[in-house]
């Protein structure tokens, strides 16, 4: 088998290595123009293409232009202040400009902001964070700018990781496409963030279905993409520069970007770099000790683009060191009640940007090679990926081995994707298979027993999309055929090696609809199966890591977890989800509402349960085992947008989440609890001298997660083991050690300007979080057992955009 | 572009070479150093009692990863109304005897002003320290002392060596003793240091009788 596949992979490479030697790569262009009554073009518009969702904005000409189109129907649309929004379906190829007349909008000469953009994709229901949003989340990590999105949120593990949750769902249950790559990182862990630099982002998509069959297996829980600006194709340099300042871990953040296209037509270029230096973080009460971090980022593009083809070349190196809060390091049961106790947090000291035990290095690499050609309604995309990702972790040790990382792990990971598209007047057709392959090793030398084992990791899948458009009906229909194999051979907890080899396969589908109601009224409803197979970590785990006072096995390990079982004697299965997703959205002047509604079902769904209490040498652990239930996620997100005259807009966004273990009848742990945010945004209709001014004001309230699963205290735990007694076994129900914190609200606002001097555009924003210093804890923040999160933040960002 | 082009193909033929080259490459293990697998107590009788030597261990076969429970024998069977030396020894097993890393007692003696041992009992066993020890927990109140027999090079308890003196009863039976190593290395190990501060190298208890002889 492993033959076979490796013969399959060497083909792949092979045909790909020919098809760029016979340079077959490209796209199309869409260009157009915005002219306002009297034919005047206008410059700033925002023009936005579907699926895949692009965002331009028009230039001094009024004029824009999308590059890499694909062959296919697409609905265009521009919106500009005081001018009423309009749309225009055009069919791509199209030799001519489109052209957009924009009417003036008498009953409200004023703007509407664009915070939050749909992706037309007919049948997806999508969320884009502009490059403006971008812009107004300043030096912030991926997974706290994706918080901006209603119904996304994020595990935390301290001020500076977090991990991205849609719907409920998170960690490999979440696909992130970093410049059309699946994203590869080691994820053994919740304390794993995704290694991507925001600054290397024009546009973030997140959908929120099922139904991204074409990314490949995993996305329960939905897609996150990435997507960077295309680059230049015309001669000139252009570029940014940001400075961000923070006062709360006084931490500096500068990033820089440069492109320009080459004399040759067609090619262009970019260069990017990001630079991160922050302290220890502050709760209102106590500094976070050894919550600082260091971040050095680097991207390389090159490209060229002709009118149905193109290739691009791609590399970005993400490297950074990021601190664990102190007070949460423990080596037993006893330690953790004691770090739970204390407040504030044991070895809390003064300020200091010196990052001691515990904390990790990590490093993440991409290459990335994609060629596509296109011929009448015909586009193919070759696409491959290599990604290395290095990462360590350090704990608190003994003498000589303090240098030692506890956890060394490398992962390389090969992805080839090759995809073709058959676009007709109402039906767009598109088939394509992916590979993947990967290989992780320990890094020798760490003086522990890994906590996975090292594997070989083969994927093949294979892919067929219907879409029908319709004037009133848009729908969908999808299949997907996956198999994966792991080969892998580790240590077992007496430190003896074990070899295991698993397979699986499996079909997925999609099915979508869109009904378009009455203009400005329109329903989306998506119905998904998706899967995912088990991954290494939870097949694997066996023993402790980073700051986690609890032993963990995986799926296939013994009940005393010294030996592991084959697949097929097990009653382990892949992970299995229905997902349904219905969207209501009201577009009309002044007002807009879009109303989320969705359930999944995931049948098999994998989570670490406690079992019991181990007893060591070290004294009691709490044992939690990878186990699988059935779990339910019912939920609603809303998004409603006012404008009240021409200067003062608000939005408010909800979301409502009840996630159940079905077959226990039980709750599930780390679960985001309900929000509400409200936000009011002013922009004088004069500009200072030639600046735009404009002030915002946010505030959240987050409930308290009413469906936490039981509280039993480790204290209760301990002294019932030393009486010999496992409360934990006798009752093993999903518990935590602590109540879910209580509800909290979170203000924040901002100033800033916009002046535009010439050619150049500079920004400078002024912003406070947590604005009345508020001590509060976030449920799905690990740290909450330990620390208060972060209090007042002053930031100021600086961009310059030549 | 024809270099562009060149560039591209030798990519991936090294892509190549990188897949063929995944034929591997069983890991190799690690050695485990930090790990304590076995606790020895010796409990020798320090008074002209001729009472005699009593030999305890808790053993975890890996010491870490809890896949074996710790198993401790005992119960520590004591005469009453003698007074003992407590001697600790601390064996890492996943090295052979012999080899650096197998004893761990002389790591702990070296680095011995980073290391504390406390002990907690049930009180009515021992009428000297008399109390339940220095360790802090809800069922053993730190309302004791232990007679520790040894010193750092700062002058400050350790705990490899202590000495205890039994009840002069028969009352002292089924009654537990627990034993905490602290290591102090984030935290330095001070006067007020307590089992709640530093890292656990090891936390185990016996059961403890203490009987007249018949």
């Amino acid at each position: 088998m492993l033959h076979v596949l490796k013969a399959v992979f060497t083909f792949f490479l092979l045909g790909y290595a020919v098809a760029l030697v016979a340079q077959t790569n490209c796209g199309f262009r869409l260009r157009g123009r915005v002219l306002n009554e009297s034919q005047e073009p206008l410059a700033g518009a925002t023009v936005v293409l579907t699926e895949p969702s692009k965002g331009e904005s028009t230039n001094q000409e009024g004029a824009f232009e999308f590059r890499n189109v694909c062959a296919g129907r697409y609905t265009v649309e521009v919106r500009f202040v005081g001018y009423q929004a309009q749309q225009q379906v055009v069919s791509v190829p199209q030799s001519d400009d489109v052209v957009f007349a924009l009417v003036v909008d008498a009953t409200q000469l004023n703007e509407v902001v664009v915070t939050d953009r749909r992706a037309e994709n007919p049948v997806s229901t999508a969320t884009v964070i502009t490059a403006k949003q971008l812009e107004a989340a300043p030096g912030k990590s991926l997974g706290e700018v994706l918080q901006t999105v209603s119904g996304v949120n994020s595990i935390q593990s301290g001020p500076a990781i977090f991990k991205p949750v849609i719907h409920g769902v998170h960690s490999q249950r979440v696909l992130i496409l970093n410049n059309g790559i699946r994203q590869e990182g080691q994820q053994w862990g919740a304390e794993h963030a995704p290694e991507i630099d925001p600054f290397t982002a024009h546009t973030i998509t997140v959908i929120k279905d099922a139904g991204a069959i074409k990314y490949g297996t995993d996305a329960l829980g939905g897609v996150i993409i990435i997507t960077p600006a295309e680059l230049p194709e015309e001669p000139g340099l252009g570029g940014q520069v940001n400075m961000i300042a923070n006062s709360n871990n006084r931490g500096l953040t500068f990033s820089g970007m440069l492109e320009g296209g080459l004399a040759k037509p067609g090619w262009g270029w970019r260069v990017q770099g990001t630079g991160k230096y922050a302290g220890d973080s502050r709760a209102p009460d106590y500094v976070l000790s050894n919550t600082g971090f260091r971040e050095q980022n680097f991207s390389a593009a090159l490209g060229y683009h002709r009118k149905n083809k193109g290739v691009e070349v791609y590399y970005s190196q993400f490297n950074t060191e990021i601190g664990i809060l102190k007070g949460s390091s423990t080596s037993n049961g006893n330690d953790l009640v004691a770090a739970i106790e204390n407040e504030p947090p044991r070895l809390t000291a003064p300020f200091t940007y010196a990052i001691g035990q515990p904390r990790q290095e990590v490093r993440h690499d991409l290459i990335k090679l994609n060629g596509h050609l296109s011929q009448g309604a015909h586009t193919w995309q070759v696409q491959y990926g290599f990604q290395y990702n290095e990462r360590q972790e350090f704990d608190i040790r003994r003498g000589s081995l303090r240098q030692r990382p506890q956890l060394a792990f490398d992962l390389f990971t090969h992805t080839l994707d090759v995809d073709w598209e058959t676009a007709h007047e109402n039906r767009i057709r598109c088939r394509g298979i992916n590979g993947m392959f990967q290989d992780n090793n320990k890094i020798d030398g760490t003086s522990t027993i890994p906590f996975i084992p090292n594997f070989r990791h083969y994927s093949v899948g294979a892919f067929w999309i219907e879409q029908f458009r319709g004037p009133r009906w848009d729908t969908e229909i999808g299949v997907r055929y996956d198999y994966r194999l792991y080969d892998a051979s580790g240590f077992t907890l007496l430190n003896r090696p074990y070899e295991s080899q698993v397979q699986f396969h499996n079909m997925s589908g999609t099915l979508g609809a869109t009904r378009k109601l009455s203009p400005g009224h329109k329903l989306i409803n998506t119905l998904a199966t998706a899967w995912r197979p088990p991954n290494v970590a939870e097949l694997y785990s066996a023993g402790t890591h980073q700051s986690v006072a609890t032993i963990e096995y995986g799926l296939l390990l013994t009940p005393d977890g010294t030996a592991v079982r084959d697949y097929r004697d097990s009653n382990v299965r892949p992970e299995q989800a229905v997902k349904w997703v219905s969207t209501y959205q009201w577009t009309a002047r002044a007002f807009s509402l879009e109303v989320s509604a969705y359930a999944n079902y995931i049948a098999n769904y994998i989570y670490l349960r406690p079992r019991g209490v181990n007893s060591t040498i070290r004294g009691f652990f709490p044992l939690s085992v990878y186990t699988q239930t059935d779990a339910s996620f019912l939920g609603a997100d809303l998004k409603t947008t006012w404008q009240w005259n021409r200067e003062l807009s608000s939005e408010a966004k909800a979301s409502w989440l009840r996630a159940t273990d079905e077959r226990e009848n039980d709750f599930l742990i780390f679960i985001p609890s309900n929000r509400v945010e409200l936000s009011m945004r002013y922009e004088p209709h004069r500009t200072l001298g030639t600046a735009r001014l404009f002030a915002e004001a946010r505030g959240r309230y987050v409930a308290r997660q009413q469906r936490a699963p039981r509280v039993v205290r480790m204290p209760d735990i301990i002294d019932n083991a030393l009486m010999g007694r496992d409360i934990i076994e006798e009752d093993p129900r999903n518990f935590d050690f602590v109540a879910p914190p209580p509800a909290y609200v979170w203000l924040g606002c901002s100033v800033g300007a916009e002046i535009p001097a010439g050619k150049t555009r500079m920004t400078v924003r002024l912003a406070a979080e947590n604005l009345l210093n508020t001590s509060y804890r976030e449920y799905t923040n690990r740290m909450r057992y330990y620390a208060d999160e972060v209090g007042r933040n002053i930031n100021l960002a600086l961009k310059w955009a030549f | 572009m024809k270099l562009f082009n060149r560039f591209l193909s030798v990519f991936c033929v090294g892509a190549l070479v990188v897949f063929s080259a995944c034929e591997d490459d069983d890991p190799t293990p690690e050695n485990v150093p930090e790990v304590i697998t076995r606790a020895e107590l010796t409990f020798t009788a320090i008074d002209n009692s001729s009472a005699p030597a009593v030999v305890v261990t808790a053993t975890d076969a890996d010491g870490i990863g809890s896949a074996e429970e710790l198993e401790a024998d005992g119960p520590i069977n004591l005469r009453a109304n003698v007074t003992y030396a407590l001697s600790i020894k601390l064996y890492n097993d996943l090295f052979d005897a012999g080899e650096e890393g197998y004893d761990v007692t002389e790591e702990v003696d070296e680095e011995d002003e980073e290391h504390w041992f406390f002990f907690g009992f049930t009180s009515g066993v021992f009428s000297n320290p008399t109390g339940n020890g220095n360790i802090i927990s809800a069922s053993f109140p730190n309302n004791g002392t232990v007679r520790y027999a040894d010193e750092d090079d700062d002058g400050r308890p350790l705990g490899l060596l202590t000495n205890w003196t039994t009840i002069n009863d028969n009352s002292g039976s089924g009654k537990i003793f627990r034993v905490i190593l602290k290591h102090f290395d984030e935290v330095e190990k001070t006067d007020d240091s307590t089992s709640d501060d530093g890292e656990t190298d090891i936390d185990v208890t016996f059961v403890i009788n203490v009987t007249q002889p018949s």
